[in-house]
């Protein structure tokens, strides 16, 4: 089970200081772990934590104590460089507002991790990541010249293009209609079925349906953790799509 | 991120964004197009300078040897300088000094009457042994110079200059002539080339020459000389010549230090580069000014690109959310500034060079070209894009991703 394992935490906690010096318990004995290949999804309010867990999983925040491991790697005390690479390597980010970068186009985007991975650009592997998620003939295209979903779906391109095992999602559907939305929910989903462990923060009850676990945190605690919902995992997309 | 890939993506930054890489660029531009136009401008009048003062003092390669101790002021003549240079002295140099290639004899006067007919003019008048004038670079229009028979006959003959031939024959050919200087009559047997005004803004044209035996015995009845004029064998290392001649010369004046030479030696072409110097100091002052306006040129980089640091916040965010490190983010920034202020000082550089060359058409000088002053003004734009851009990248690499993602 072990060769499985995608994420390992335990113990986990976070404490910010204030600025009158008064710690601030954002993330508190936090334990759970993730294998390869789950669609998980974390809930909970705002300030309730989440963000802070999704930074850490991230690597672009280290835990005050506890241990995270990643694919098998404590990484918990991992400096600033080592992060990085991880972060190049292992984890592909998706966010709310896209985040492309202006007056760039689409494949220049997509190609964007590369440049840090070490390796010579692949620009075919950019074009077919701008196929795989079905924008093959707009890679020429300035982001601006794009639509919500189209610009969503190139953040995504961008996210495979070191060919991470895990992706981050941070509320990837807030800024969509809801028919964009679901598309691109159900591209996850197939890129979840293919392999990766998909980490996505929702609060939306049609968006998280897709996952096949979701853990839901308050003040600083897993409240609750169900890997249930069976029948509702890749599959039911087709149902959602046809209503 | 490899250097290539930074430099390319540095590249299609400043293309994408014209007018802010245009604001950055234009302080350095006005800084390094004034750097080496002052440059090539100042090396162009320097360059001019130095052939107007050679054409004074004719040729390059050789010294003068006055009487006298210290510099005397002015020039030296019959009425002004200590009788102590002989022609034994001259003919001792020119067997024994080192580095010594041949010795000339010069004993002049200013201010001579010299008359033809009813015509009289005022003239400079030169005795001169007969290789002078080709040591010295003056050079005969019409007629024979000064030889070395009538040097040796003690010859009334006479070479005469411009100004000598409007005032004394305006209307008829010289040549074959009798003139007076004095009362003694010279045969005209030759014209010199006009050698146009010198550096006192006084014409260098009214001069005769005589053979300097005719002017020593039968015009001025002197025994000693004004100027020896030695030429050298190697100019660029006059020193150890003029050494040699000084102990010559203080054996057989029978000086020994302390007590001061008798004479001084003057080297021309030290003189010439003094002079040009004092141009290039004012060169050097121009560059002072431009290098001011080059930091001001810096500052509008580091200025423009914190600005530019603050509004990519979002941009330095994503970029190290995948991966990109702290150093990563500076160096991009880094040749950012670096690139931009190199495409500013490469404009810079061409119309620093192109107004560098109309100036200098436009004043009759020679255009110069100075590689040395093209190749710092690279360096220097490089040099002001890698320190002013240090700041804003070093405040880029120091975002932290949370905050800039979350913002």
């Amino acid at each position: 089970m072990r060769d499985n394992r995608m994420i390992e935490i335990a113990n986990l906690a976070k404490t910010y200081r204030r600025g009158d010096g008064s710690p601030v318990e954002a993330l508190q004995d936090v334990s759970f772990t993730i294998d390869a290949g789950e669609f998980v999804t974390v809930r909970g309010a705002s300030g309730s934590g989440k963000s802070t867990l999704l930074n850490i999983l991230g690597c672009l925040d280290t835990p005050t104590s506890g241990i995270y491991r990643l694919v098998g790697e404590d990484v918990s005390d991992y400096s600033d460089v080592q992060r990085s690479q991880l972060r190049c390597r292992r984890i592909g980010f998706i966010f709310q507002g896209f985040n492309l970068l202006p007056r760039t186009t689409a494949l220049e985007n997509i190609e964007v991790p590369a440049l840090y991975s070490g390796q010579r650009i692949d620009e075919n592997k950019a074009a077919a990541l701008l196929e795989r998620v079905g924008l093959g003939e707009r890679g020429r295209h300035f982001v601006t010249e794009l639509s919500g979903g189209e610009q969503q779906r190139v953040a995504i391109a961008r996210a495979l293009m070191n060919d991470p095992p895990l992706l981050l999602a941070d509320e990837p559907t807030g800024n969509l209609d809801s028919a964009s939305g679901r598309s691109i929910m159900q591209l996850l989903s197939e890129l979840c079925a293919e392999g990766r462990t998909i980490i996505l923060v929702t609060h939306d009850e049609e968006t998280a349906a897709f996952a096949q676990r979701e853990l839901l945190i308050r003040d600083g605690v897993i409240a609750s953790d169900s890997k249930s919902k069976p029948g509702r995992s890749a599959a039911p997309s087709a149902t959602e799509q046809g209503r | 991120m490899n250097l290539l890939q930074t430099f390319r993506l540095a590249l299609r930054t400043l293309f994408r964004n014209p007018l802010r890489s245009f604001f950055m660029m234009l302080g350095v531009t006005i800084g390094i197009a004034s750097l080496t136009a002052m440059a090539s401008i100042g090396e162009a009048t320097r360059q001019e300078t130095l052939r107007q003062f050679k054409r004074m003092v004719g040729t390059y390669d050789v010294i003068n040897i006055v009487p006298g101790a210290a510099s005397t002021r002015g020039m030296p003549s019959l009425t002004t300088v200590e009788p102590v240079l002989k022609f034994s002295d001259a003919a001792a140099i020119a067997d024994e000094a080192d580095g010594v290639l041949q010795v000339a004899e010069v004993q002049n006067a200013f201010d001579i009457d010299v008359k033809y007919r009813d015509n009289i003019t005022v003239s400079a008048i030169y005795g001169i042994s007969e290789n002078w004038l080709e040591m010295r670079s003056y050079f005969i229009e019409t007629g024979d110079i000064i030889t070395q028979d009538d040097v040796a006959s003690v010859a009334r003959v006479a070479v005469i200059g411009q100004d000598i031939v409007t005032g004394l024959f305006p209307n008829e050919d010289p040549i074959g002539k009798q003139l007076r200087i004095g009362n003694v009559p010279f045969e005209v047997k030759g014209i010199l080339v006009s050698r146009g005004a010198g550096p006192g803004g006084s014409s260098l044209d009214g001069i005769v020459f005589i053979p300097v035996t005719t002017a020593s015995r039968r015009l001025f009845n002197r025994d000693y000389l004004t100027t020896i004029t030695a030429q050298l064998e190697d100019p660029d290392r006059p020193g150890p010549a003029i050494e040699s001649i000084k102990t010559i010369l203080r054996e057989r004046h029978g000086i020994v230090p302390p007590v001061e030479d008798d004479f001084t030696i003057s080297d021309s072409r030290a003189n010439i580069e003094q002079i040009a110097e004092v141009s290039s100091t004012l060169g050097t002052v121009l560059t002072g000014v431009a290098l001011i306006a080059m930091i001001i040129g810096g500052t509008v980089i580091m200025s423009l690109m914190l600005i530019a640091v603050s509004e990519r916040r979002r941009e330095i965010g994503v970029r190290r959310a995948v991966g990109a490190t702290r150093s990563d983010v500076m160096l991009q920034f880094l040749i950012e500034a670096a690139v931009v202020s190199v495409i500013g000082g490469l404009i810079g550089i061409a119309f620093g060079v192109g107004g560098a060359m109309l100036a200098a058409i436009q004043q009759d000088l020679t255009p110069v070209l100075i590689w040395d002053t093209i190749g710092l003004a690279v360096l220097v734009s490089v040099s002001i894009g890698l320190v002013f851009g240090l700041q804003p990248a070093w405040k880029a690499a120091n975002i932290d991703p949370i905050d800039a993602l979350s913002s």
